[in-house]
């Protein structure tokens, strides 16, 4: 015996189905942007919550990822940049979490010296990352962590294109200055 | 354009596949020219890569996708239970809280409780459903399962298969013995399952062994649709965590419970329906209720052939029957 769905029901299962893939990706954008799991997990939550209820505004066939992250961006301006309060800070152990969830491209890395080194290298990026100005490390992060494009990324941070490909162009290039300096103290220190 | 401009003006770009058909141009045609150059590409690539790879997609908690499911059963907003941080204000509007899970009682005090039904969270929405349900209102089954695997569902299952053509129990507690190890070797010379068929009240010997297993010694109560506790077992999963099996039985059919710890396990997407702190799901053909309990990180699934609105349905009269002991 069947009977029709409710629009309450249909919504919220096509809501699972479309966005819910989507957590982990703005989970994890939350925590490096609160560095904090209890507030990345309220931060996360109001987002789920209000991209629930615009869910008839989201535009089928347009990146629903780019679209979270708006939603996520502006809850995290609106409820803690502005505060201006300094916020409890797990960095290392954030980057912890990160690392264990790390979803490693290249599982064929067996040689435990290569994966050694690919996990050195990673720490590097890691703390290459953490040394960037906020705007440029938000800008790389929803690029080459979040994949959106530029022009997508300019609507999430809300500033204008020209900006995020500066923003891109020289976090690169300051991720890359810092391996290069790391390289060379750990040449000259031996490590 | 020389070197210069086209690191600063176009290599990000470049390696993002950002570029418009006119700088596309421009910058092949410099790198058509300069080595260097064309290997900052790769180089930048390759970095772009490295960052994909190192900087991580962080797994969501458990917790909080529970919390955002049961959300979404109450769009008017659920509080953070997690507890103010440095003077951080909460976000949003909040009308009823979601419980986190709570650390496991201590021993003595389980062994002095009563078996008891677990009560769920959400009691409210199982009786409305259940008053939906006998209103005439079903649940339409999603199909969405139909490309997903889950593996502990896929247990669940083969278990269900395995038990259904032969099922061992190794509890009341005479047969729990964890001393040497062995769990059930003595079952063999016993016909246990009518052993503790004519016990009673069988669920208490049950429920006794699973506490003094440390698992949750709670149990269904099917009665009302006529199915009865054929028995119980202590046992383990392949990656050795405990586990608990209750095997219920009708003239129509059987449902088997499995009980284990499990703290990383999240709500798979599809749920034909929600209630409280229980999911509903139509998988490979059976019918599949999954359930987490607020303590200790315990979940339990249950697995039957029965349709999956008639598996709801015993569950919210089970509920139901909980609520007004």
């Amino acid at each position: 015996m069947w009977v029709k769905e409710t629009k309450p029901l249909g919504k919220r299962l096509l809501f699972e189905q479309v966005v819910l893939p989507h957590l982990d990706a703005i989970y994890s954008a939350a925590l490096r942007l609160v560095r904090n799991r209890d507030d990345a997990n309220d931060l996360v939550q109001e987002t789920m919550l209000r991209s629930f209820r615009f869910f008839d505004q989201f535009a089928e066939g347009t990146n629903c990822r780019a679209w979270l992250l708006s939603i996520l961006y502006n809850n995290f301006r609106d409820h803690y940049h502005r505060s201006g309060r300094e916020r409890p800070c797990n960095s290392g152990e954030i980057e912890l979490e990160l690392e264990a969830h790390t979803l490693l491209a290249d599982m064929s890395l067996n040689n435990p010296e290569e994966l050694l080194e690919d996990r050195m290298l990673g720490r590097r990026i890691g703390r290459a990352l953490n040394e960037l100005p906020e705007e440029f490390r938000q800008a790389l992060m929803l690029v080459d962590v979040q994949e959106l494009n530029y022009q997508e990324v300019a609507d999430v941070l809300g500033v204008p294109l020209g900006t995020v490909k500066s923003r891109v162009s020289r976090g690169r290039a300051l991720i890359r200055a810092s391996l290069i300096r790391s390289d060379c103290i750990r040449s000259k220190t031996g490590t | 354009m020389d070197c210069l401009e086209y690191i600063s003006e176009y290599l990000a770009a470049h390696a993002d596949n950002e570029l418009s058909l006119v700088e596309q141009h421009a910058a092949e045609t410099h790198l058509s020219g300069c080595a260097q150059c064309r290997g900052r590409l790769i180089s930048e690539r390759v970095l772009k890569r490295a960052i994909l790879q190192q900087a991580g997609i962080a797994k969501a908690p458990a917790e909080l996708r529970l919390r955002i499911r049961a959300a979404l059963n109450d769009p008017a907003g659920v509080p953070a239970t997690t507890p103010s941080n440095g003077g951080w204000r909460r976000l949003g509007r909040r009308s009823c809280d979601i419980p986190r899970r709570a650390p496991v009682e201590p021993a003595a005090d389980r062994r002095q409780r009563r078996k008891r039904v677990w009560i769920p969270i959400g009691i409210t929405s199982s009786v409305f459903v259940l008053l939906a349900l006998l209103s005439g209102q079903v649940i339409r089954q999603s199909g969405a399962m139909d490309n997903r695997a889950v593996p502990a569902f896929d247990i669940a299952i083969s278990k269900y298969l395995q038990f259904g053509r032969e099922f061992h129990p190794n509890v009341p507690p005479e047969a729990y013995d964890s001393s040497n190890g062995v769990l059930y070797a003595w079952v063999m010379d016993r016909n246990s399952v009518q052993q503790v068929a004519e016990d009673d009240p069988e669920s208490d010997d049950i429920s006794r062994s699973y506490r003094e297993a440390d698992m949750p010694g709670d149990l269904f109560d099917f009665s009302a649709a006529g199915y009865h506790i054929t028995g119980g077992r202590v046992d383990h999963l392949p990656d050795g965590r405990r586990v608990t099996y209750t095997m219920y039985q009708s003239d129509a059919g059987q449902i088997l419970s499995l009980c284990f710890s499990d703290s990383e396990m999240a709500a798979p997407i599809g749920a034909v329906e929600w209630v409280g702190m229980r999911s509903f799901y139509a998988y490979k053909g059976y019918s599949i209720c999954l359930t987490f309990y607020p303590t200790g990180h315990f979940i339990s699934i249950l697995v039957t052939r029965m349709p999956v609105y008639q598996l709801l349905s015993e569950v919210a009269s089970n509920d139901v029957v909980a609520m007004n002991r």
